[in-house]
């Protein structure tokens, strides 16, 4: 009877002391909101972002808070911002009232996240952006800095340096048409679908390609849920244009991608092509899709140390290579470094270290700017422009741009029938 | 004079309110809204409430004019929108406070609406709903066409708030909703009311007898179209921008829906289906397994309600709690032996 007694006194205290090691890990954990519409894939990319880089975190002790350690719990938060506004506000304040999160990260669609912005500022809480690319985010930090100075844009660069990246990009394919095509005399055809935010780049295409040495032989503004897009591929054929600037971020890409391949273009497709950023493309095209090409921001090149080790174990955990919003991953770890870093939760002492400190991301150096944006450019953030090349999506850019080259890198190459034509 | 006054509320309280459970229940729900702010101030509670208060409103706009006069709207988002726009765009552009933004919009929606309804004047059944449900979607279109002026897809931001106060806000929306769906409820029981119901039942009779069906059908638009406005205004103001979501087709189908699963010609039917629906489907994403299937669990209690309740969920409760005399059609409580106004025997 007292060695059962005995016995069961033992477990107790073992079972007490067990539960309160795990207890001081997840006594007061660090809360981190996900925000996302976890129903599509933007979402679905910004959670496993962050459960990696909170594996990463928990699996190394936590965040040393002041010598204190705390482990990163997430709370997966369903935004519904693609349907609705006023949902995705309600479930801001939700995270951070009832949930009671510490930082808040993700966001896709700008005219939530820009709802979801007023919100968190209400509360002074940090938000670290991961999707939004539309510049007004940013410029209210630069316009009302005491109300907004809580937002940070991780991911992706503003839309004014996703402009100059394309530039940038298509200048170089267009030296590599020069020197391996043997042609001077280099044309583009705009393909844009018809939506508000393609009319500054088509608008930008047409002032700045003349400038760069190229000439613009048309535009052609398909719907962005166009199914059919031969008349547009035939009428810029006869154009002759040898590369085709896509600015596409609906289903119509997959339609270009798999019609300019069955028609053997003398052209090749560049630009944004948001569908041809997801690891599904090859599939969807039935292969057609052989040297299409679009800007990106994940590869398994090495931008930094972080990158290949990043991507490869997000394709291990979940079979596909991860979206940009995926860079949850790189706002969870400049979250753990600045707490770190100041010993303190507080709201503002985080935001003068962030403003002060590059990061090193799996995109590049994250340097905020004075809008909180991250910093474009050689030895920050330039982003990477990929090419589908018989069935791998491999990266072709920055090699050498500006000095800037990423190990891994692949040469760009060009469709059988522009070397044939 | 006070003590008159208190006296005849009293009275009026007495005999139209407190001799019906279904009023009973609206009024506790409506005191109990008044009073909560004194037991809690949880913001997120309020921004539920505020946004519930908001869509009632607007369903129960489009109640009055679905339900009493049988034009069935599929494009009510229109008139949300146009206010929510109008307001936000004076606001901003202009510098105009949000007090008076709100009612100008709200007169805009109502002047969309006139034109609606004549527009709509030869149009019946579901040649009336395919024709509201596209007028939004030509809408939006023309703001794209316009992003200068209407911020394209991005809509309009900065738009100023009434008050940063949200017990404030509380009580606006909650006194808009309580005062805009008395009157809509009161007009609804009126001669105007009556006429309304008329047309919806037999147009043709109403004109033979000498009333002009066009005038009464254009005010129904207009006048459902101004309270839509109304709570259109204050939501731009409240959530502080406007994009194309206020005129965005699912907008339209939640009036529907919310109408419908509350209980048509009833103005108190879709206050309920918002009051029971919008928290609840707030609850389930507070449980992670559910916010993936948020919608999924409200299509699936819509689809309850309507299987088990065809006529909506305040009809459904209202025949279990009160039953209508035969010979005055007035309504009274269940297990009344006699009626309390004409004295019919009930007991059968």
């Amino acid at each position: 009877m007292v060695a059962r007694l005995l016995a069961t006194l033992v477990w107790l205290v073992i079972s007490v002391l067990v539960l309160s090691s795990g207890s001081a890990l997840a006594a007061d954990p660090i809360r981190v909101a996900v925000l996302g519409p976890m129903g599509f894939l933007q979402g679905e990319h910004h959670w496993r972002g962050a459960q990696i880089a909170r594996d990463e975190i928990n699996d190394a002790g936590g965040v040393d808070l002041g010598g204190e350690r705390r482990p990163i719990e997430l709370i997966q938060i369903e935004t519904n911002e693609m349907l609705s506004v006023s949902d995705a506000t309600t479930a801001a304040e939700r995270a951070i009232t009832r949930n009671r999160a510490d930082f808040l990260v993700g966001g896709f669609r700008s005219e939530a996240v820009l709802a979801m912005q007023d919100v968190a500022m209400d509360y002074q809480k940090i938000f670290l952006g991961v999707g939004a690319a539309h510049g007004e985010l940013g410029e209210r930090v630069q316009e009302d800095y005491d109300t907004y100075k809580y937002w940070f844009r991780v991911s992706p660069t503003k839309s004014a340096d996703l402009g100059r990246q394309l530039f940038a990009v298509l200048a170089s394919v267009a030296e590599q048409i020069r020197t391996e095509l043997g042609r001077d005399d280099v044309k583009v055809a705009l393909l844009a679908e018809r939506a508000v935010w393609a009319d500054p780049l088509v608008q930008a295409a047409e002032h700045n390609l003349p400038n760069m040495g190229m000439e613009v032989v048309g535009t052609w503004r398909p719907s962005a849920v166009a199914t059919d897009v031969t008349a547009e591929l035939s009428a810029i054929n006869r154009a002759g244009a040898d590369i085709i600037f896509t600015m596409l971020s609906g289903p119509v890409g997959i339609v270009v991608g798999r019609q300019s391949g069955e028609m053997e273009l003398a052209a090749v497709p560049f630009g944004i092509n948001v569908e041809a950023q997801k690891a599904g493309f090859w599939q969807a095209t039935d292969g057609k899709a052989n040297y299409l090409a679009t800007l990106d921001t994940y590869s398994p090149v090495e931008v930094t140390e972080y990158t290949i080790p990043f991507v490869e174990s997000f394709i291990e955990r979940f079979g596909e290579p991860p979206a940009y919003t995926a860079a949850t991953y790189d706002a969870i770890r400049v979250l753990a470094q600045s707490i770190e870093a100041t010993g303190t939760l507080d709201a503002d002492t985080l935001v003068d270290y962030m403003e002060e400190t590059t990061f090193r991301g799996t995109a590049g150096n994250l340097k905020f700017d004075e809008r909180h944006d991250p910093t474009w450019g050689p030895g920050f953030v330039t982003g990477l422009a990929v090419q589908w090349q018989d069935g791998e999506k491999v990266a072709f850019w920055p090699n050498g741009w500006q000095g800037v080259s990423y190990e891994g890198m692949r040469p760009f190459r060009f469709p059988t029938a522009m070397r044939e034509d | 004079m006070v003590v008159r006054t208190m006296r005849r509320g009293w009275t009026l309280l007495r005999t139209e309110v407190l001799v019906l459970p279904s009023r009973i229940v609206v009024l506790v729900f409506a005191v109990g809204l008044l009073v909560l702010p004194l037991f809690t101030t949880d913001p997120y509670l309020l921004r539920i409430l505020i946004m519930a208060s908001i869509f009632a409103t607007f369903a129960a706009s489009w109640d009055f004019l679905a339900g009493y006069s049988g034009q069935v709207n599929f494009g009510h988002a229109l008139f949300f929108g146009t206010a929510a726009y109008s307001s936000a765009l004076i606001n901003v552009n202009l510098g105009i406070s949000p007090l008076l933004s709100i009612p100008i919009g709200a007169l805009l929606a109502g002047v969309v609406g006139v034109l609606v309804g004549v527009l709509c004047l030869r149009l019946r059944g579901p040649y009336l709903s395919l024709t509201t449900l596209v007028l939004p979607i030509i809408v939006v279109s023309v703001f794209f066409a316009i992003p200068d002026i209407t911020g394209g897809e991005l809509g309009i931001r900065r738009v100023e708030t009434i008050t940063r106060d949200r017990v404030a806000n509380y009580y606006i929306a909650v006194c808009m909703m309580l005062v805009l769906c008395f009157f809509l409820w009161k007009l609804g029981n009126s001669r105007f009311g009556l006429i309304l119901h008329a047309i919806r039942e037999d147009q043709v009779a109403v004109r033979a007898a000498g009333l002009n069906t066009s005038r009464y059908k254009i005010m129904a638009f207009g006048i459902s179209a101004v309270v839509a406005g109304l709570v259109g205004g204050f939501y731009g103001h409240f959530v502080r921008s406007v994009g194309p979501a206020v005129l965005a087709v699912q907008l339209s189908f939640e009036a529907v829906i919310f109408g419908i699963v509350g209980g048509i010609v009833s103005i108190v039917g879709p206050v309920a289906a918002v009051f029971i629906l919008y928290p609840l489907t707030e609850l389930l994403a507070d449980f992670p397994a559910f916010q993936e299937f948020r919608l999924l669990a409200f299509a699936l209690i819509v689809l309850l309600v309507l299987l088990f309740m065809p006529r909506g969920f305040v009809p459904w409760v209202r025949d279990r709690i009160e039953q209508v005399c035969p010979s005055c059609k007035n309504r009274n409580t269940r297990g009344r032996k006699r009626c309390r106004v004409c004295q019919t025997d009930l007991s059968d």
